[in-house]
């Protein structure tokens, strides 16, 4: 017990001394929510919402997490301060039940996947960008769905979804993505 | 000779039932402990602790100044906005987050060992990688055999843990437990392996008593490339892995491995080299497959051959009675596995697998065993309305046993078929907004032995805020009983004529007894939780438990009887399998993870278990150790993985093992660690070394059959790897 004591001391000591390092340890954090936080950042820059979208240049895009928050804060951190053009982001944290329909980026949550026909429907013909993580989300009529392929993150894209949702996607993004078609359950969203 | 006699004149008592035998090893061991402990042991421990207590400091020091430093000169990580979408491409997940991600949403004490977990740990085997799961005793007998326990009852012959490897249940139906030497797979092929202390039982069914551990190996598209590892240390003469993964046409992919390790005898207690060296050499394959958008097939398998020995006691009939000399034997085997998932699109996807598993045993003086295990199931998952999440399934499960008796060990009948079918529901809903999660269901089993069996549980999850969370749970789990609990004869000791406590003028065999009276062994378990992600980079997770047993394992005494054969005739005491024992346990298990730095990783946990089993007021049974004495009440194992410049990683593990009171066993700290040098992306140098303090220990004293425990002492190992192709 006397080397517990003498290890929470260490600890103690480390935490004291380098609070300014711990801050910023998760900035350098490689784990999957970091990476997809990268990619949500770059599809902002790679997309382009119909004019209307936004009301002023410099309006923010606001990007929704609907359902458990898997980013933690990674994403806040990641995107504070960042800027698109003239558009900063904001981040905000939804359940289900509350207006989506604000949002320029809708992530939805793997705990909302019971609820995943209804948010397509919720969404359907306005301009947002649904970004999920779980199987089929793209094939159902989400826009696009990360994957991991061999612990690195890929991501599909459902190009029927995003003309819908008449978001035009850069055709680099287009080049990387995996193209899946949409054969939703319910066939009434297929053309 | 009555049954009243027995009683009184019973050599003094040894623990519990399979234990008995352990009692005379025990006092042998003991004996051989006084020697050591002036030597070794007390010596050692005199100083161990100033010693110990000077290394850490230094250690913390060093790590600490090196941590310093290297915040200072190191880039802080990946800017990932300054990334295009290529490049991310290219970045690795690490898993720090899947331990979070996966832990958070379960209502059971579940702890994820990553693959960097285990890269950190510099363990050479399962059991090694095991030790540092909160709740779990890990405890090393000699060279090849393990002593593994969840929540207490730990043993060579524990039977309370259910282990899977990809969903391949591996524990023998011959005691219920697991072959800790037999089962293996190339560590690097481990995606992570899942433990969860408590009763799995509702999920996994009988014998997932106080845990379940779930090793999962990496897909073979995520294991494409090859490499080749070539180990070798002080203790283990060389350790030498290799693997290729490629593709099979645009839908499939596969691995092969080979692996072949050789470990030198180690040394008993009182220095004398013991006879536990072994080698074993294996491979395997799996391979995946997309069949179509919605189905993906894993076809998998390993065959493997080794040799291992012991040293150990067995009793005679003749003069001496008892004979210690180095036993080996053989066991080879494989196993084949096939699973095929299938998703529609609403919300629903169901699963096939069935195997197939080898098991033998042969050129072993003690006990020769053929086991053939096939296994089939079936599971449905699918929503029900926006709350209800439902999973149910079957499953069927054939075992053959064939098994050739020794003088010390029989199993009656010697070649039988058993069949059990089982199925289970479980529901999971979500109420409240997101906030709670409730979960139901039970596994309905039926076995050869006891019949149909019901396993329900009820768990809740709470989230209190975004990032915290607590759950408790209410569940029941069963052992059913053995192939050897049914029909097992084991000679634990031969009493010369003449000799006390029975003065016979025959030699007098004391043996145990499977009996068909043996029923399962029942536990209600309590349990409750916590967790907390306080920061993007520091979690912890706290659980307690309190588990009451009835109808635990006893040896009650039977009528002696006389019998001619074998030759000479001899008198045999009998000790007969029952249920009568009963009790309570409880404990609480903390851990943290801490990201200090970007570079510099803390893991930390605890374990308190405390065990309060009696026996029944009418039981019989003589001997009067119990379960308590034989597990460590206070576990402490504290990790820090630090990233040096110069692509230097450095590992630093501190373990703590309370005493083993049954056993005279005293406590022992261990420091681990080593470096790894990874000049070049594909090239990794490693060196790794165990028990640092060379503070020299047994860790364990084996119940039910006499092999001699031997010492742990300082060890290192170094290796290189080298990877090719794709990536590794």
């Amino acid at each position: 017990m006397r080397i517990l004591r003498l290890i929470a001391a260490c600890l103690l000591c480390a935490s004291l001394a380098l609070p300014g390092h711990a801050q910023t340890a998760n900035s350098s954090d490689s784990s999957e929510y970091l990476i997809k936080a990268g990619f949500t950042y770059n599809f902002a820059k790679l997309m382009q919402w119909p004019a209307s979208t936004f009301p002023q240049p410099d309006s923010p895009i606001v990007i929704g997490i609907l359902g458990t928050d898997p980013f933690g804060n990674t994403l806040d951190t990641v995107l504070a301060g960042k800027k698109v053009n003239a558009r900063s982001f904001v981040v905000k944290h939804l359940k289900w039940g509350t207006d989506i329909k604000g949002c320029n980026i809708l992530y939805v949550s793997t705990s909302e996947a019971a609820h995943l026909d209804e948010i397509f429907r919720m969404v359907k013909g306005l301009p947002i960008l649904t970004i999920g993580q779980m199987p089929d989300f793209a094939k159902r009529g989400g826009i696009i769905n990360f994957i991991i392929e061999d612990d690195k993150v890929r991501f599909e894209v459902n190009v029927e979804a995003a003309k819908q949702a008449d978001i035009n996607i850069s055709s680099r993004l287009l080049t990387l993505a995996k193209i899946i078609p949409q054969t939703g359950s319910d066939g009434s969203k297929t053309p | 000779m009555t049954k009243h006699a027995l009683k009184q004149t019973t050599a003094p008592p040894a623990n519990g039932f399979w234990g008995r035998i352990a009692k005379r090893s025990r006092q042998c061991v003991e004996a051989r402990l006084a020697e050591l402990r002036p030597s070794v042991c007390l010596r050692v421990s005199d100083g161990a602790a100033e010693f110990t207590k000077r290394m850490l400091v230094t250690a913390f020091t060093a790590v600490f100044l090196a941590t310093t430093l290297c915040a200072q000169s190191g880039p802080d990580g990946p800017d990932v906005t300054s990334m295009s979408v290529e490049d991310l491409m290219n970045l690795q997940v690490t898993s720090v987050s899947k331990r979070a991600q996966k832990v958070a949403d379960a209502a059971a004490a579940v702890f994820v060992i990553t693959q960097d977990d285990i890269e950190h740990s510099g363990a050479r085997s399962i059991p090694e990688i095991l030790r540092m799961v909160p709740g779990l005793e890990v405890a090393r007998i000699d060279e090849n055999k393990w002593a593994i326990a969840s929540r207490g009852f730990n043993g060579r012959f524990d039977d309370k843990l259910l282990v899977l490897i990809d969903g391949r249940s591996v524990y023998t139906p011959l005691f219920s437990g697991v072959y800790w030497d037999v089962e293996d797979v190339p560590l690097e092929d481990i995606d992570r392996i899942e433990v969860i202390r408590g009763p799995g039982a509702t999920l996994w069914g009988a014998n997932a008593v106080n845990g379940v551990i779930n090793i999962i190996t990496k897909t073979a598209k995520a294991t494409q490339g090859g490499f080749i590892k070539v180990e070798g240390g002080d203790t283990q003469l060389t350790a030498d892995s290799a693997r290729y993964g490629g593709e099979i046409g645009t839908k499939g992919s596969y691995r092969i491995y080979g692996k072949y390790f050789d470990w030198k005898p180690s040394t008993d207690m009182s220095n004398q080299q013991a006879s536990d060296g072994w080698h074993q050499a294996r491979g395997g394959f799996r391979s995946d497959w997309a069949l179509s958008q919605a189905d993906t097939l894993t076809v998998q398998g390993d065959v493997y051959s080794s040799r291992d020995g012991e040293t150990i006691t067995l009793p005679m009939l003749a003069a001496p009675y008892s004979s210690t000399f180095g036993n080996t034997g053989a066991y080879s085997g494989g196993n084949i596995l096939g699973h095929w998932t299938h998703s529609s699109s609403n919300n629903s996807s169901f699963s096939l697998q069935g195997y197939f598993d080898r098991t033998n045993f042969s050129d072993n003086s003690l006990f020769v065993d053929h086991e053939s295990v096939f296994d089939i199931d079936f599971q449905h998952d699918f929503h029900l309305g926006q709350a209800n999440e439902i999973v149910w399934g079957a499953g069927y499960r054939s075992i053959q046993d064939r098994n050739l008796p020794s003088f010390t060990v029989a199993v009656t009948p010697n070649s039988a078929q058993y069949n059990q079918f089982s199925a289970f529901v479980q529901d999971e809903i979500t109420l409240l907004d997101q906030r709670l999660r409730v979960t139901v269901g039970s596994k309905f089993e039926h076995n050869a032995f006891t019949g149909f069996e019901f396993e329900p549980n009820f768990r809740a999850l709470g989230n209190i805020s975004k990032n915290q969370s607590i759950w408790f749970a209410v569940s029941r789990a069963v052992r059913t009983p053995a192939l050897t609990e049914e029909g097992l004869r084991l000679n634990d000791a031969v009493i010369p004529p003449g000799a006390p406590p029975f003065n016979s003028p025959l030699p007098v065999i004391e043996a145990i007894f499977g009996s068909n009276q043996f029923q399962s062994e029942d536990l209600i378990a309590y349990e409750v939780g916590y967790r907390v992600q306080a920061t993007s980079s520091f979690s912890a997770d706290i659980a307690a438990f309190y588990n009451n047993y009835t109808n635990l394992r006893t040896a009650e005494p039977g009528t002696p009887f006389v019998e001619g054969s074998p030759v000479p005739t001899d008198v045999v005491v009998p000790f007969v399998a029952l249920n009568k024992m009963s009790g309570g346990t409880y404990g609480i298990e903390p851990y943290f993870d801490w990201k200090a730095l970007s570079k510099w990783k803390l893991f930390g946990s605890y374990s308190y278990l405390r065990m309060k089993i009696h026996k029944n007021a009418d039981s019989l049974d003589p001997t009067a150790d119990l379960p308590n004495g034989e597990n460590p009440e206070h576990q402490f194992y504290f990790r820090s993985a630090l990233d040096l410049p110069w692509h230097i990683e450095q590992n630093l593990i501190v373990r703590y093992v309370d005493q083993l009171p049954s056993y005279a066993i005293g406590g022992y700290t261990s420091l681990d660690g080593g470096i790894h040098w990874k000049p070049k992306s594909n090239i990794e140098f490693s060196f790794d070394g165990e028990n640092w303090l060379n503070h020299r220990h047994i860790e364990f004293i084996p119940d039910f059959i006499n092999t001699q425990p031997t010492v742990v002492g300082r060890s290192f190992h170094g290796g290189i790897t080298w990877s090719f192709g794709k990536r590794q």
